[in-house]
C-alpha cells in the first residue's frame, strides 16, 4: 500500500477528479497538486493493479483492484483466483461504491443525552466502550458475519479475554441444513462443494445456484464449461429445473418442471426410485426401508409433478455418467430443509456423485461458523436483560429478522448497543456508540470459503476517513481493561496478525497473488452412508397461517439479504428475471392475476400470520398459480439510497421488506427456514407504475435474441464453417409475419469496415448460449464507464443511462395484431423454459444508421471500424438515437454528472473516461479508452497489441466468458476464431444490414432430458 | 405581365399627394386607422405571454431537456412536430405569391399579402424550435459550414444539414418576397400617414411614386422573385420530409414522404390563411376585397389536397400491407389501434374525411363552414406530424425499449407560445402596413371592370 | 487557491542580496569566496528567484517563486529529472516536494523560495501550483506518447529554460485562414498533419 497521508490523497483526488470533470471547458484557476511524497510505484496517470478479496458475499471471489492515483477506481476478477477465475458478479463489481459511498460514518458517534448520535473522538469512544466492558462484561456478546478465519479467531480470543459471554456469527442465507443433512447421510463434518464442471446431468431441486447459495459466480462459470458446445458433444450437459418459480437460475435450463414448492425431498426420492427402477445400481439396503412406498404416482400426487415426467428423469439420472443434484437454497428451505436436502445428496451418492462431482472437503481449521439457533438463544438472553453490551458488525438484524423472533423488542432491551457499521443501516441507527469499521478495500483480512482456498484481503487506499479496522478497536478496548486481559490478547494490530497468521506462507507472494490456493481440495474419500439414513423422514413443508397461496422470499442476486441494496447501481440495474427497478414486486401467475382482476403495478395487500405486506404486483406466467414471489432485500428505512432518503423522503421504506412478513421458524437443524407460510391476497385498489427497464418480452420473431435446435446445430456443425453469419433457424413457424427474414441479407466481412491501412478491426462475440442474465456485465459496464444513476423516476420515463442491457426475451415471440398491447405483458408460460438472455449495446456497425444523420459528425466511423463518439462535438439533436434500431444510445437530459452525485462518490469516477455534460449522446465504444491504454506499451515496444491485451469490462467480468472481444483483422484471436461458429452466428435485426461488428451466437434449445 | 394602369402614368405629372381618393384606398387603409382599445389588450396579452414562455424556455436551457416529456427512444417530441407544422403553414404564401402568379390567377391578389405576410411569421416561428430541440443550443452553430480553427465541417449526407439551408433560404426569398410587394401600398400610406409613420414609410417606399419605370421595374422583380420562389414550394417541404425519410425508422422510411408532405403543407397553408383571413376580413369589413369567390377558391384548394393528403394515408397502409415487413406492418396497426390511435383518428377525420363537405358549393360558400374546416384542418395537420413522429418512434425495431411518450406540460407551453409568437407578428403587422395588396387589389378593380364588371367592383363602388 | 501572500520580495530578498555582498567584500575576497561556494547562492539565483516573484511579469504568481530559467537554464537540468514519468504516463509529472528537497536539503537554503519550500516539508504539506497548460478535460492528451516521438517540451511549453516567470507564451497557427491559439484544437491539428500522425477524433476525445 502507498505511503501517503490522508490529506494528500484528498487533494490529489482533487486533480483527479478534475481530469475527470464535465465536458466543457470552464475558465476556473486549476491547481496542480503534486505528492509530498510520492510512492515508488506510483506514477500519476498509470493505473496500479492489487490483489484483494471480495466481501459481498460468502463465496470470497478473488479481486483486482484497479488504482488510480492511490484511489481505487475499478473491481475486476483475480484470474489467479480459483473461485471466481477472473469474472466478478454484478455485487462484486458495484462493491467499490461502499468505500465512497456517502452513507459513510466518518467519526466515531456516541448517542447523547438528547438521544441523538453525535460525532466523538476515538478515545473517548473507546473509553466509552472499555468502561461499559468493565461494568459488566459477561454481559457483552458479539454478534456478525464472518469476518474470515484470522479475524475470526482474534473475535473469539478477544471474547475469552474480556470474559464476555460469547459470539454470534449470523449470516441470514447461510445453508446450515446442508451441513447437517451431511451429518446424517455421511457421519462427517462438512459443507458439500458442488462442481458442475464436469457433469452430463444437473439436477436442481429448487437450488438457485446462479443468484444465491455457496458461490453463484463459480457455478455459473462450471455449468457453463459443462454446457460448451464445442468442447463438449451433444451440446454436453443438460440442466433440469425442479421448482414452482422460473428464477434467473431457472431460466437457463433446458427443462424447467414447476413442481410444488417444498416437495423437492420427496421429488427427488421419487427420481431416486425411478432411476434405480430403470437400472440405477445402489445397494437398498444402505437405505433400509427409506424408498419403500416410494414411487412415482404418488409422488405425483405430492408434489404436482406427472408421474411420466418423474420417470423419465429416474431414467436420465441412470444414463447419466456424471450427475450433479443440488437442493434448495435459501428461498426454498423449509422446515423440513435438512431432511429436504439429505434426500437430494442420497440421490447424488446413489448415482455416485459424491466424492466425484459433490465433494465434502474435509475441514481443518474450526472457524466459528453461522448458527441461527445461537442467535436465537443470545435473542432469548437479550430479552431476559442478560445482555449488557452487544458489539454487532457487517449484519443488519434489524432489518434481517422476522418479527416473530422479536429480535427488536429484545434489542430494546440492550442497554448498551455498539455498531461496528461503516455504512449506516437499521441496526446501527438504533446504536448506542458506532464505531466505524473500514470496507473491505481499506482493511487488512483474509476469508476462506472452502479448504485450500486462503484468500488475502489488503488495503487499497488509506482510510478515507478517521475509521478504524473492527480488530483494532476491539482489541485496544480489550487492553486498556488491564495487562491481564492484555496478556490474554494477541499483540499488534491486525496487519501484525495477519501476518503472523500467515507464517506458514510466502505473505509477500500471496499478497501478490491474492492469496494461496492450494492444487486441490482435501476432501474426505470414500464416505459411507451412516444408519441414520433410514429414520430421514422425507415429508412436506410445514407452512403456518391459512390462505389459499404460499408465500416464497427468494433472494435477489443483486441485493443478496439487503446489504447491497445501499449501493445505488444495484438499485438501478434491473432485476435479471422481471426487470424492475428501485423497488419491490410480487410475483403472482398470469391465472391469479386474473382471479384477484390485478393489472401490473396494481398494489395488493399480503397478509400472513406474521404480518402484512402492501407491494405491487408483477403477473408472470413463470410461477405456479399457487404461489407468490417477493424477493428479499427491498424495504429499507435507512440509507441514501436504500431508502427514499434521495428523493427527499427520509426514513419512508423502499420498497417492502419480505422478512416483515415471515414467521419465526427454523428447520430440524435449528436452521434458519425461509419458505413457512401461507398468505391472504388481497387488492387494495390502488395502483403504481413500476421503473421497469423493458417494456416487452415479446421479440416479435425479430432474430434479436436467437436460438436453435441441437439438431439444427449438429447438421449445421458437419457443414463448412462459412465466414459470413447464416441466418439462424428460427421456431418452425414460417409464414408471412417472418417474411422480413428472408429479406435480402447482404453477406458482408466487417474486417471491410476498418481502413485498409489499419491493422485494427475490433469486433466481439456474444454467446447467448452461455449468457445466465447475471448481469455482471450491465454493473462492470456503469463503473467503468462513469454512467449516472437518474432514480427511479426517470427509470419509468425509460431515461436509464445504462450503455450496456440485457435483454430478457421468451421464446421467439409471437406477432400480435395489436403489438405490445397491453404493454409489459409476460409471454411466460408455466412449465417451458425458452429464455433468451441477449446482452444489447452497441453493435459498432459497419454501415451505422446513426452516423449518415448526424450534422456534425459527432458520430462517425474511426479507422479502426469503431464507431466514434465525440461528446464534445455532440449539440444534442438525437437523430442518431431515432436512426439506431438497436435503441442502445443515451441522452443527457440533465446534467446527470458528478455535480448532481452525493459527495464523495465521485471520487470512484474513472479518470480516464470523460463525465458526460447534459445535452450529449452517449454510448458504448468498445471501451475505447482500454484500448487507448493496451495501445501505449504496444507502441513503445513498436508492435501490434496481442490479442487479450485489450479486454472491454463487460467481457471481464463475464462469469461465463459469454462476450469475447478483440480484433478481426487478426486470423488467429479468439474473436476471429469464435466467430467462426458454423450455424449459430448471426446479427441482431439481421434484414437491416447495419454490418455490426458484434456477433451474436445463438443459444442452443436441447430440449428436455430423454427417458 | 399587367401594364401598369392607365391613371398612374398620369399620376406622374402630379404630386402623388394629390392623387384622387379612391374607395379601395379608403377601406383598405382604414384597416391601419387608430386601434381600438379590444386591440391593445389582445396585443399586450400575446407581447407578455410570449415573454412568459420564453422564460420557460430558458429555464429548459437551464434545467436540461429532461424537462420535456422525452421517454427513451422517443427523442423527438412535440418540439419537432411543431416545427414541421410551421414549416407546413409556410407554404401558401408562396404558393399564393408566386405560383399564382405566374399562373395568373388573379384572384390571389385579395389574399397574397396577408398569405405572404403568414409565411414570413410562420418560417420565424419554425426557426424557433430548431434552437428549442437541440440538446445544447450554446453549441448548435457547429451546424453550420463556416471555416474554423477546429478544422471540422458539417455532415453533408444528414438531412438535418439540408434542413438547415431550406428553412434560411426559404426565410430570405419570402422576406423579400412580402418587401417587394409591400412598397407600393406603403407609399400609399406614405402620402396619408403623419409623424413617426411618415417616417418610417418613407424610408420603407424606397421614394416609390408610381411611375411607369418605377412599375416596370417592380413587376419585373415579382416576376423573378417569383420564379425563385415557385421551386422553394416545392423543394422545402420535400427536405422537411427527407428529416425522416432519410432515416430507416419504420412509417418515416418512405418514397411517399416529399409529395405527401408538400401536398400536406399547402393543405394547412390554405387553412391557415382561411383561419387567419375570415376573422379579418370580418373585423376590418374587407368582404368587398376578399369576396366569398376568393374563399371559395381557397376551399376548392384545400379540397384538392385533401384529397392528395387522404390518398397518401391510404397508400401508406397499403404499402405497409403489401411489403409484408413485420416492422412496418406492427408499426402501421400500431399507429391506427396502439396507445395512440385517438391521435391517428384525428389525424384522419380532420384531414381526409372533413373536407370532403367542400365538395357542395353551399359548404364552400358558406364562411362559418369554411372556418370550422380550416380549424380542424390546422389541428389535423399538427396531429399528423405528432402521429408521424412520435408513433413511428416509439414503436420501433427493438420491442426491448418500446416506450410510451406523452407531451409535457412546459412542451405544450411553448407549442402555445408559438401560436402567440405568430399571432403577435401578425397583430402588430395588421396595423403597420396593408393587409390586402391595395395596388393589385386596384389592378384586380380595372381589370374586372375592363371585363365583365364583376361583384367586386359594384361593391367597390358602393362604398 | 493559493492561501501564500505574495512574496515580499523586493522588500527582503534585494536588501538581503546588497548586505551579504558587503558582508563578503568586508571580509576580504577569498574568505568570501570560499564561503559562497558552499553556503551562498549565487547572485543570479536571488535575481532569478526575484523575476520569478515579480507580480508585473506576465502569468500567475506561484506558492514559490521557482524559476525554471534558472534550474532548466543555468544548471541544465533536464526536465525528466524532475518531471519524472512524464514519458511513461499519460500525465505530466509534477515534481513531489521530496524531489525538490533532494537538492535543497544542501543548496539554496538562504534563498527565500527554498525556505518557503522547507516549510512545505516540514509541515509534509503539498505546493499548489497554478497550472498554466491546460486543456479541456475532454482532451486526452498522451505526455508519454508526445515525447516516445520526440516532440520537445518546448514545442508546446514555450522556451521555459528561458522563463524565470512561467506564463503561457503565445504562439499561433493559421487554420482554414482563421487563427488557432495555442492548445486549442486547430493548433494541436496543425502539428498532427504535418507529421501525418492519427486526426482520428478517438485519439484524443472518449
Amino acid at each position: 500500500m502507498p505511503e501517503l497521508d490522508r490529506r494528500e490523497f484528498l487533494k490529489l483526488v482533487g486533480v483527479g477528479a478534475g481530469a475527470a470533470a464535465a465536458a466543457g471547458c470552464s475558465e476556473r484557476v486549476e491547481h496542480l497538486i503534486p505528492y509530498v511524497v510520492q510512492p515508488e510505484v506510483m506514477t500519476p496517470g498509470i493505473a496500479i493493479y492489487y490483489a484483494s478479496t471480495c466481501r459481498e458475499c460468502p463465496a470470497a471471489c478473488g479481486l483486482h483492484v484497479r488504482t488510480r492515483e492511490g484511489r481505487p477506481v475499478k473491481l475486476e476478477g483475480n484470474p489467479e483466483h480459483p473461485v471466481s477465475k477472473g469474472s466478478l458478479c454484478a455485487r462484486g463489481q458495484v462493491s467499490i461504491g461502499r468505500t465512497y459511498h456517502p452513507d459513510r460514518y466518518t467519526t466515531p458517534m456516541s448517542r447523547g443525552a438528547d438521544g441523538k448520535l453525535a460525532p466523538v473522538s476515538w478515545e473517548e469512544a473507546i473509553r466509552t466502550l472499555a468502561d461499559k466492558l468493565r461494568q459488566g462484561a459477561a454481559g457483552a456478546a458479539l454478534l456478525g458475519g464472518d469476518p474470515g478465519p484470522t479475524a475470526s479467531q482474534v473475535l473469539d480470543r478477544w471474547v475469552a479475554a474480556v470474559g464476555a459471554s460469547g459470539r454470534v456469527v449470523y449470516e441470514p442465507f447461510a445453508q446450515e441444513s446442508l451441513r447437517e443433512a451431511v451429518k446424517t447421510l455421511f457421519g462427517v463434518e462438512s459443507e458439500p462443494v458442488f462442481d458442475l464442471s464436469q457433469a452430463d446431468l444437473v439436477l436442481s431441486f429448487g437450488s438457485d445456484f446462479m443468484e444465491t447459495g455457496p458461490s453463484p459466480n463459480e457455478h455459473m462459470r462450471q455449468l457453463a464449461e459443462a454446457r460448451d458446445v464445442r468442447a463438449k458433444e451433444h451440446g454436453g450437459a443438460r440442466f433440469v429445473y425442479l421448482g414452482p418459480r422460473l428464477s434467473m437460475t431457472a431460466s437457463n435450463a433446458d427443462e424447467w418442471i414447476p413442481s410444488k414448492p417444498g416437495t423437492e425431498g420427496i421429488l427427488a426420492l421419487a427420481v431416486l426410485r425411478a432411476a434405480m427402477d430403470s437400472g440405477l445400481t445402489a445397494d437398498r439396503t444402505a437405505l433400509g426401508g427409506l424408498l419403500d412406498g416410494v414411487d412415482a404416482a404418488r409422488a405425483a400426487a405430492r408434489t404436482g409433478v406427472d408421474a411420466k415426467t418423474i420417470q423419465r428423469l429416474g431414467a436420465a439420472v441412470a444414463r447419466a455418467k456424471s450427475l450433479v443434484a443440488l437442493p434448495p437454497t435459501a428461498g426454498l428451505s423449509s422446515r423440513r430443509a435438512s431432511a429436504t436436502a439429505a434426500a437430494v445428496l442420497l440421490l447424488d451418492h446413489a448415482a455416485g456423485a459424491v466424492a466425484r462431482t459433490v465433494l465434502l472437503p474435509a475441514e481443518t481449521e474450526r472457524t466459528k461458523r453461522p448458527s441461527y439457533h445461537e442467535l436465537l438463544a443470545l435473542v432469548d438472553a437479550m430479552k431476559s436483560g442478560k445482555v449488557s453490551v452487544l458489539l454487532v458488525h457487517d449484519a443488519n438484524p434489524v432489518h434481517s429478522m422476522p418479527p416473530g423472533t422479536g429480535f427488536r423488542e429484545a434489542l430494546a432491551k440492550v442497554p448498551f448497543l455498539v455498531s461496528f457499521a461503516p455504512i449506516k443501516d437499521e441496526t446501527s441507527e438504533q446504536a448506542h456508540l458506532v464505531l466505524p469499521d473500514l470496507t473491505p478495500l481499506e482493511s487488512w483480512g483474509d476469508a476462506s470459503p472452502r479448504p485450500g482456498v486462503r484468500s488475502l484481503l489488503q488495503p487499497t487506499i488509506r482510510p478515507l476517513y478517521g475509521t478504524r479496522a473492527m480488530v483494532d478497536v476491539l482489541l485496544e478496548a480489550g487492553r486498556s481493561l488491564g495487562d491481564e486481559v492484555a496478556a490474554k490478547l494477541p499483540p499488534g494490530n491486525m496487519r501484525s496478525i495477519l501476518e503472523t497468521a500467515w507464517a506458514g506462507e510466502d505473505f509477500r507472494k500471496a499478497l501478490a497473488r491474492g492469496g494461496s490456493f492450494a492444487a486441490s481440495l482435501p476432501t474426505h474419500e470414500h464416505v459411507a452412508l451412516s444408519s441414520a439414513v433410514a429414520k430421514l423422514e422425507v415429508s412436506e413443508p410445514l407452512l403456518e397461517g391459512e390462505g389459499d397461496y404460499v408465500l416464497l422470499a427468494h433472494p435477489s442476486p443483486l441485493l443478496g439479504d439487503g446489504r447491497s441494496a445501499a449501493l445505488p447501481w444495484m438499485q438501478e440495474v434491473p432485476d435479471p428475471v422481471t426487470k424492475v427497478t428501485w423497488n419491490s414486486w410480487v410475483e403472482l401467475s398470469h391465472a391469479t392475476a386474473r382471479r384477484l382482476g390485478v393489472e401490473i403495478g396494481d398494489v395488493l395487500a399480503l397478509k400472513t400470520a406474521a404480518g402484512t405486506l402492501e407491494v405491487q404486483a408483477f403477473p408472470r406466467g413463470g410461477i405456479r398459480d399457487d404461489v407468490v414471489a417477493v424477493a428479499v432485500g427491498q424495504g429499507h428505512t435507512v440509507g441514501w439510497y436504500a431508502s427514499h432518503e434521495m428523493e427527499g423522503r427520509p426514513g419512508e421504506a423502499r420498497g417492502v421488506n419480505v422478512i416483515a412478513a415471515l414467521p419465526a421458524a427454523v428447520d430440524e437443524a435449528g436452521g434458519r427456514a425461509w419458505f413457512t407460510t401461507k398468505v391472504q391476497l388481497a387488492k387494495t385498489g390502488r395502483s403504481e407504475p413500476f421503473a421497469v427497464s423493458q417494456t416487452q418480452d415479446n421479440q416479435r420473431d425479430r432474430s434479436i435474441g436467437a436460438a436453435l435446435p441441437l439438431a439444427a446445430l449438429a447438421a449445421g456443425a458437419a457443414a463448412p464453417a462459412e465466414a459470413v453469419p447464416a441466418a439462424p433457424e428460427h421456431g418452425a413457424r414460417g409464414g408471412e409475419e417472418s417474411a422480413y427474414q428472408e429479406e435480402i441479407h447482404v453477406p458482408f466481412d466487417p474486417v471491410l469496415d476498418a481502413a485498409q491501412n489499419s491493422p485494427y478491426r475490433w469486433g466481439m462475440t456474444i454467446d447467448v448460449d452461455r449468457c445466465t442474465g447475471c448481469s455482471a456485465c450491465v454493473a462492470a459496464c456503469y463503473i467503468e464507464n462513469n454512467s449516472p444513476i437518474v432514480g427511479e423516476d426517470q427509470v419509468r420515463w425509460g431515461r436509464l443511462m445504462a450503455w450496456l442491457r440485457i435483454e430478457r426475451w421468451v421464446g421467439d415471440g409471437v406477432v400480435e395484431d395489436i403489438p405490445g398491447w397491453p404493454r409489459e405483458r409476460n409471454h411466460e408460460e408455466l412449465g417451458k423454459v425458452d429464455i433468451r438472455h441477449t446482452p444489447m449495446m452497441c453493435q459498432q456497425c459497419g454501415a451505422a444508421p446513426c452516423e449518415p444523420v448526424c450534422p456534425v459528425f459527432a458520430t462517425y466511423h474511426n479507422p479502426e471500424g469503431l464507431n466514434g463518439m465525440v461528446y464534445n462535438r455532440c449539440i444534442g439533436t438525437r437523430y442518431c438515437s431515432n436512426n439506431c434500431p438497436y435503441k442502445v444510445r443515451r441522452f443527457n437530459w440533465y446534467d446527470f454528472s458528478l455535480e448532481n452525485w452525493p459527495k464523495p462518490l465521485h471520487l470512484m469516477l474513472n479518470p480516464d473516461v470523460t463525465v458526460r455534460a447534459q445535452g450529449v449522446m452517449e454510448k458504448c465504444t468498445y471501451c475505447t479508452q482500454r484500448i487507448e491504454i493496451a495501445r501505449q506499451p504496444a507502441k513503445d515496444q513498436k508492435r501490434l497489441i496481442r490479442d487479450g491485451e485489450v479486454i472491454t469490462a463487460c467481457a471481464q467480468a463475464c462469469p461465463t466468458q459469454a462476450i469475447t472481444f478483440g480484433n478481426l483483422k487478426d486470423p488467429e484471436s479468439n474473436v476471429s476464431k469464435k466467430r467462426q461458429e458454423p450455424v449459430r452466428g448471426y446479427v441482431a435485426l439481421q434484414g437491416l444490414n447495419t454490418r455490426p461488428a458484434t456477433l451474436y451466437l445463438a443459444k442452443v434449445v436441447r430440449g428436455p432430458v430423454e427417458g | 405581365m399587367t401594364p401598369p394602369p392607365a391613371m398612374s402614368v398620369a399620376a406622374m405629372m402630379r404630386p402623388p399627394t394629390q392623387a384622387p381618393e379612391s374607395p379601395a384606398n379608403r377601406d383598405l387603409l382604414a384597416v391601419m386607422g387608430r386601434p381600438s382599445l379590444y386591440y391593445w389588450l389582445l396585443l399586450i396579452f400575446l407581447v407578455v405571454f410570449v415573454h412568459a414562455v420564453g422564460a420557460v424556455w430558458l429555464f429548459q436551457v437551464y434545467k436540461g431537456l429532461g424537462i420535456a416529456g422525452y421517454k427513451h427512444p422517443v427523442f423527438w417530441g412535440v418540439y419537432i412536430v411543431t416545427f414541421v407544422f410551421w414549416v407546413g403553414i409556410a407554404h401558401a404564401g408562396t404558393l399564393i405569391s408566386a405560383i399564382l402568379y405566374l399562373f395568373r390567377s388573379k384572384w390571389r391578389n385579395a389574399i397574397n399579402r396577408s398569405a405572404e405576410a403568414m409565411t414570413v411569421f410562420a418560417v420565424l416561428t419554425a426557426a424557433q424550435f430548431l434552437g428549442i430541440h437541440v440538446g445544447r443550443i450554446w453549441k448548435s452553430y457547429f451546424i453550420l459550414p463556416y471555416p474554423n480553427q477546429r478544422g471540422l465541417w458539417v455532415n453533408f449526407k444528414s438531412p438535418l444539414v439540408w434542413d438547415t439551408f431550406a428553412i434560411s433560404t426559404y426565410a430570405t426569398i419570402s422576406i423579400l418576397f412580402l418587401f417587394v410587394g409591400l412598397i407600393p401600398d406603403i407609399a400609399i400610406a406614405r402620402d396619408r400617414s403623419t409623424g413617426w409613420r411618415r417616417l418610417l414609410y418613407t424610408a420603407l417606399s424606397f421614394g416609390w411614386v408610381g411611375t411607369a419605370k418605377q412599375w416596370k421595374a417592380f413587376n419585373r422583380a415579382v416576376l423573378h422573385l417569383s420564379g425563385l420562389a415557385t421551386p422553394l414550394v416545392l423543394s422545402v417541404h420535400s427536405v422537411v420530409s427527407w428529416d425522416f425519410a432519410m432515416s430507416i425508422v419504420p412509417t418515416w422510411h418512405s418514397t411517399i414522404f416529399a409529395p405527401y408532405f408538400v401536398a400536406g403543407a399547402i393543405f394547412s397553408g390554405f387553412a391557415m390563411v382561411l383561419t387567419v383571413m375570415i376573422p379579418v376580413r370580418r373585423i376590418f369589413a374587407l368582404e368587398a376585397y376578399i369576396t366569398e369567390y376568393h374563399l371559395e377558391n381557397m376551399a376548392r384548394f384545400i379540397l384538392l389536397t385533401s384529397l392528395i393528403v387522404g390518398y397518401s394515408y391510404g397508400m401508406e397502409f397499403f404499402m405497409a400491407w403489401y411489403s409484408g415487413s413485420e416492422f412496418e406492418r406492427s408499426a402501421w396497426w400500431y399507429r391506427a389501434f396502439g396507445d395512440y390511435w385517438i391521435s391517428a383518428w384525428v389525424m384522419i377525420s380532420c384531414n381526409a374525411i372533413f373536407p370532403n363537405i367542400l365538395w357542395f358549393k353551399w359548404a364552400r360558400t358558406n364562411v362559418t363552414i369554411l372556418f370550422i374546416v380550416s380549424v380542424l384542418v390546422n389541428i389535423g395537420m399538427w396531429f399528423e406530424r405528432y402521429v408521424i413522429i412520435v408513433i413511428g418512434l416509439s414503436h420501433e425495431f427493438n420491442p426491448d425499449v418500446w416506450n410510451h411518450y406523452l407531451p409535457s406540460l412546459p412542451e405544450l407551453t411553448i407549442l402555445a407560445g408559438s401560436f402567440a409568437f405568430f399571432a403577435m407578428f401578425f397583430v402588430i403587422f395588421i396595423k403597420l402596413f396593408p393587409v390586402v395588396a391595395i395596388a393589385e387589389v386596384k389592378e384586380l378593380v380595372i381589370h374586372e371592370k375592363a371585363h365583365h364588371g364583376g361583384g367586386a367592383v359594384a361593391h367597390g363602388e358602393m362604398h | 487557491m493559493s492561501s501564500l501572500p505574495v512574496l515580499p520580495v523586493r522588500r527582503v530578498a534585494l536588501p538581503a542580496a546588497l548586505f551579504l555582498l558587503l558582508f563578503g567584500l568586508v571580509l576580504g575576497l577569498p574568505e568570501g569566496r570560499a564561503v559562497s561556494a558552499q553556503q551562498k547562492s549565487s547572485d543570479a539565483a536571488f535575481e532569478a528567484q526575484r523575476r520569478a516573484a515579480d507580480p508585473s511579469a506576465p502569468g500567475p504568481v506561484q506558492p514559490i517563486p521557482f524559476s525554471h530559467a534558472l534550474h532548466a537554464g543555468t544548471y541544465q537540468i533536464p526536465c525528466l529529472y524532475c518531471h519524472t514519468g512524464t514519458d511513461r504516463s499519460r500525465m505530466a509529472g509534477v515534481p513531489s516536494v521530496e524531489v525538490c528537497m533532494g537538492c535543497h536539503a544542501q543548496f539554496g537554503g538562504d534563498l527565500e523560495g527554498v525556505k518557503l519550500l522547507k516549510q512545505y516539508w516540514e509541515n509534509k504539506k503539498p505546493i499548489e501550483w497554478v497550472q498554466i497548460h491546460r486543456l479541456p478535460e475532454h482532451v486526452k492528451f498522451r505526455h508519454n506518447r508526445h515525447i516516445q516521438a520526440g516532440v520537445a517540451c518546448d514545442t508546446c511549453h514555450g522556451p521555459v529554460e528561458r522563463l524565470d516567470k512561467l506564463y503561457l507564451v503565445p504562439d499561433t497557427k493559421w487554420v482554414n485562414l482563421m487563427n488557432a491559439d495555442k492548445l486549442k484544437m486547430g493548433w494541436c491539428l496543425t502539428c498532427h498533419w504535418q507529421n501525418n500522425v492519427s486526426v482520428d477524433c478517438l485519439t484524443c476525445h472518449y
